[in-house]
């Protein structure tokens, strides 16, 4: 499990101020985390793509903000990110709950959406990395050095487990 | 009342240094054709200006940010209007323009007619909405205007408009330029690592 203060304070040294997104029941301790954190406001959103709007007119603001979902919703953001993010090339950090796999492929609503996730995200060519535990930091930093590099959006998949208390 | 006179109208109520989102269609192009340059004007991402209205507004508490809308538009990302409603931003202003239609694809229908816009509106939980038509007097709608952009508060003002379209000229800009010119008119460095005040 990845300490959740370090992970917010890590996000919250690289200047991201805002969190917003749709939930899911893996990322439930780190949203409680982070409405105890002081320094980064979450705005609860009614879908994923109004978060992702949300955080692109923040970023267009010239400020940080990442986008929290389940992998579900992230069926539902498709033209937020080819004709808002990309067209627009807003850099964007995008964490996306990877359901349906091994943990709860028998929950029907996930396991086909678990098949085709990351598939999903290459059609999409949204760069994409697995958060692990051991070594999140350095994945952060890689998936932050390419949402820079290229001014476009980037994707943490979270698996169980990944982001709790 | 066409659409590009109800924006020439928000034109003369302007200061200057509001931040303006625009949707897609028509409506994006009337408001690079009408009103001050630049300003946010989104191609796509139908359903989402009150979301991007929304972010800016929480970047730049300073600032005034208006999002103009058709209905089509707002009735897409209605869900917007709870969460502007829950953060009540008092610098975020949203100026609907209802023709009842889907006017850039072909003047299709909406269900606008069936709406009781105010009372949808208050009850979501913003008080502050007005509404006119465009039997109403040029200057009821000035002032209207007047209110929605000058006084504190998040407003919503629903106008409703004709359906006629004058032919306009696509933004010859990029969104990419659209961008780098709408940041550096509020000297936004895309780089900075400025924290915001919330």
């Amino acid at each position: 499990m990845i300490n959740l203060d370090e992970f917010l304070e890590y996000l919250d040294s690289l200047g991201f101020s805002l969190g917003t997104g749709v939930p899911c029941s893996y990322f439930k301790d780190l949203l409680l985390a982070i409405n105890e954190y002081d320094d980064i406001l979450y705005v609860p959103a009614t879908r994923e793509d109004e978060a992702v709007g949300i955080a692109c007119g923040f970023s267009l603001g010239g400020k940080k903000a990442f986008v929290i979902m389940q992998n579900s919703g992230f069926a539902n953001i498709g033209d937020a990110l080819t004709s808002l993010v990309q067209l627009y090339e807003v850099p964007l950090l995008i964490f996306i709950s990877y359901r349906g796999l091994e943990d709860d492929d028998d929950l029907p609503e996930h396991s086909l959406m678990g098949k085709v996730t990351e598939g999903v995200l290459r059609a999409y060519k949204i760069p994409y990395w697995i958060l692990m535990e051991h070594r999140w930091k350095a994945i952060l930093e890689k998936a932050l050095h390419k949402m820079t590099q290229t001014s476009l959006p980037v994707c943490l998949l979270v698996k169980n487990g990944v982001l709790c208390k | 009342m066409k659409c590009s006179e109800a924006v020439s109208q928000l034109r003369d109520v302007l200061r200057g240094d509001e931040m303006i989102v625009s949707s897609n269609g028509h409506i994006s192009r009337v408001a690079y054709h009408f009103l001050p340059r630049p300003q946010l004007y989104l191609r796509g991402s139908m359903g989402l200006p009150m979301a991007v209205g929304l972010g800016l507004a929480l970047a730049h508490q300073h600032k005034t940010i208006i999002v103009l809308t058709g209905d089509g538009n707002f009735l897409m990302g209605l869900g917007s209007v709870t969460t502007i409603s829950y953060l009540s931003p008092p610098n975020l202003k949203i100026i609907i323009l209802d023709n009842e239609a889907y006017a850039t694809t072909g003047g299709q229908e909406t269900v606008s007619t069936a709406i009781d816009y105010p009372s949808m509106i208050q009850g979501m939980g913003i008080t502050a909405v007005k509404s006119t038509d465009p039997h109403e007097a040029k200057d009821k709608l000035n002032k209207l205007l007047e209110q929605t952009i000058c006084e504190p508060g998040p407003k919503i003002l629903h106008i409703k408009i004709g359906k006629e379209m004058i032919p306009l000229d696509y933004i010859p800009w990029h969104p990419v330029r659209i961008c780098l010119n709408f940041k550096k008119q509020h000297n936004i460095n895309s780089k900075t690592e400025e924290k915001n005040d919330v």
